[in-house]
């Protein structure tokens, strides 16, 4: 499970919503699931679907009976996210990757607090208003917020803003 | 038309001739050429009759859409009801009612009127042409009448008078009043001379002779002139025009020479001093406040008073001196960027050039007020979040801070937050600081503030500030 595809997905992500792009896909792997569900628990996306190659119907991505993932099919399943847009802007606009495969990136609880609440803490700058981070912890890839209700820390994976 | 080309011209010669046909009945008329010959002066075909419609029409009154059912008994009988004669008796009535004019002008409309014709033409019109009110249109109601054309129009042969002209049009306006002796009762100078040279006219008569009569007649005729003014003030009948008569020929009488005739004026009738149910209502179009005109079109736009022009709080942020190469040489002009704000959460920036500062400061000053937009601010204090705003090389970083932090950024940026009425602000230009772009790019950041409630409502998350929930919502 390399961070790498958490950094490649977080690139496609910003290019999608700049393009303004309403169904776009990631590679079906573990470490795109728990990071694509994260963001729709953090209201960032508004489906997350795994179908093949081609795009789910956008009128059943909600309803849609996902086809059983087996070896056969395995190489060809993709994730389809929607995205969101408000008030004719994206709702996630901007994913910036932290740690990288060559420079992982972790904070602790006590970093966390820190942040969260807009201070810098060490090298991690404080957030922004209407920014949130996403990490992988050994409770899951959880957002700031749930990391910090769970108190635990981990693995900084990206901001997003 | 040319009359050289031959088709032309014998159309015309057809035309002259048929046209000439039943005046000259002379006997050497071409009888040969029959009347009906004559073709209109045009080369389309002649119709031989009336051109029918291919298709019959129904008349309205067939198909019984209209009742035209009236006949001419049924029109007396309703005249006779309706229209009656005045009788002898209330004739009576009305002679002890009326003047003898007024029973007169009576006696006269009935006389004009028939009572036939108000059966049959006398209803409320309901054609589309018809009055928008009902008048009998007794008296010109200025607001809805056109003013009636008394006058008729003007001579277009008139031309200026010349002297002759001038002096007869003056003596005859001169023969209205009486001056002078009318009644031949005035002595003459003749009689104040001695008998003797009374008869000799006045060139031979001795120099003393001559200045003696002159003096007894100046003082007879100033006695005159004395009792002749006596009897204009005692009201007497007046003699020689008066200062309005004078007034009148010198403003109102023709110098064309039309007879004095009044043309009719394309001027509309002037308002009257005070028009009743407007008086007072009136509002000049200059503010006391704005005498010179300059926040005129800026009020029109933006609907503030002048006052409240006035009010707003005014900066120079930045003053270039540019000039414009042409081949004549270089125009130097000032551009000048100010800001204006309300300092409760109002701000504009102006850029304009001018001649010099004060004409571009002028134009910019108007362009800040009229570019106002409303800024948001975080409790009225600072700005909500950090800002990043971009223009050309200049970045302009905003900083949110907590309250009592003050305004810690660079001169502009001062004035800027303070004409908006932000109290708590850190900024960084860590590029170019070019003073135009500066203040372009803080007006940027400044408007384009995220908006939590908008993001939380993107992502459909409650949002709460705790600075409001806790201590009871008293952070302030």
């Amino acid at each position: 499970m390399g961070i790498h595809s958490i950094t490649n997905a977080c690139s496609h992500l910003s290019n999608a919503s700049r393009a303004r792009l309403g169904l776009t896909s990631l590679p079906n792997n573990k470490y795109n699931l728990l990071l694509s569900l994260a963001l729709h628990r953090a209201g960032l996306i508004a489906s997350v679907t795994r179908a093949g190659p081609h795009p789910p119907p956008p009128e059943a991505l909600l309803s849609f009976e996902a086809e059983p993932v087996t070896t056969a099919n395995v190489a060809t399943r993709r994730l389809w996210l929607g995205l969101k847009y408000w008030n004719n802007e994206p709702v996630m606009r901007k994913l910036t990757a932290v740690s990288k495969s060559s420079r992982l990136v972790t904070a602790s609880y006590r970093d966390l607090s820190r942040v969260a609440r807009g201070f810098q803490s060490g090298q991690m700058k404080g957030m922004n208003l209407g920014e949130t981070m996403f990490l992988a912890t050994d409770r899951g890839v959880l957002e700031v917020r749930e990391a910090l209700e769970k108190k635990v820390g981990g693995l900084v994976l990206c901001r997003v803003n | 038309m040319s009359a050289t080309r031959p088709i032309a011209r014998s159309l015309l010669s057809r035309r002259l001739a048929c046209s000439l046909t039943p005046t000259t009945s002379s006997p050497a008329a071409p009888l040969s050429r029959p009347p009906q010959a004559c073709h209109a002066l045009h080369t389309s075909a002649h119709l031989a009759a009336r051109r029918r419609p291919r298709f019959a029409n129904v008349s309205a009154a067939n198909m019984g859409l209209i009742d035209n059912s009236w006949s001419q008994e049924k029109i007396d009988k309703f005249t006779a009801e309706k229209f009656t004669r005045y009788s002898p008796e209330e004739m009576e009535v009305l002679r002890e009612q009326l003047s003898s004019e007024q029973l007169e002008a009576l006696k006269a409309g009935e006389a004009a009127v028939d009572p036939q014709d108000l059966t049959v033409q006398g209803a409320l019109r309901t054609d589309p042409y018809r009055m928008p009110y009902i008048d009998d249109f007794r008296d010109i109601q200025p607001i809805i009448d056109r003013r009636p054309r008394t006058q008729p129009p003007p001579d277009p042969m008139a031309r200026f008078m010349n002297l002759d002209e001038f002096t007869q049009d003056l003596v005859e306006w001169s023969r209205k009043f009486e001056v002078g002796d009318k009644r031949q009762k005035l002595k003459r100078l003749e009689e104040f001379a001695p008998p003797e040279w009374q008869a000799k006219p006045e060139k031979q008569w001795p120099e003393n002779v001559k200045r003696e009569a002159h003096d007894k007649y100046t003082g007879y005729l100033t006695i005159e002139a004395a009792k002749s003014q006596e009897d204009v003030n005692a009201g007497g009948s007046g003699s020689g025009p008066t200062d309005a008569d004078i007034l009148e020929y010198v403003l109102e009488r023709s110098i064309m020479t039309d007879n004095n005739l009044q043309s009719q004026s394309f001027l509309a009738p002037a308002l009257p001093r005070k028009v009743p149910g407007v008086a007072g209502h009136y509002k000049t179009s200059t503010d006391e406040l704005d005498v010179e005109g300059i926040y005129q079109g800026l009020k029109a736009r933006t609907g503030m008073s002048v006052k409240q022009i006035t009010s707003m709080t005014l900066k120079t942020v930045d003053v270039n001196f540019v000039s414009n190469q042409t081949r004549l040489g270089k125009i130097p002009s000032v551009r000048v960027t100010m800001i204006a704000g309300n300092k409760e959460g109002w701000l504009g920036v102006g850029v304009a050039k001018g001649g010099d500062i004060r004409a571009g400061s002028q134009m910019a000053t108007l362009k800040a007020i009229e570019n106002m937009q409303p800024i948001r601010r975080y409790e009225d204090r600072t700005v909500y979040g950090n800002i990043k705003a971009k223009i050309s090389g200049t970045v302009v970083e905003l900083y949110a801070r907590p309250p009592g932090f003050g305004l810690r950024i660079p001169h502009r940026l001062f004035e800027m937050a303070r004409a908006v009425g932000i109290r708590d602000l850190a900024a960084r230009i860590p590029r170019s600081r070019n003073g135009h772009n500066t203040i372009m790019a803080a007006f940027h950041a400044l408007t384009h503030q995220p908006d939590p409630e908008e993001i939380a409502r993107g992502r459909g998350k409650k949002l709460v500030d705790v600075r409001k929930v806790y201590y009871g919502g008293n952070v302030q």
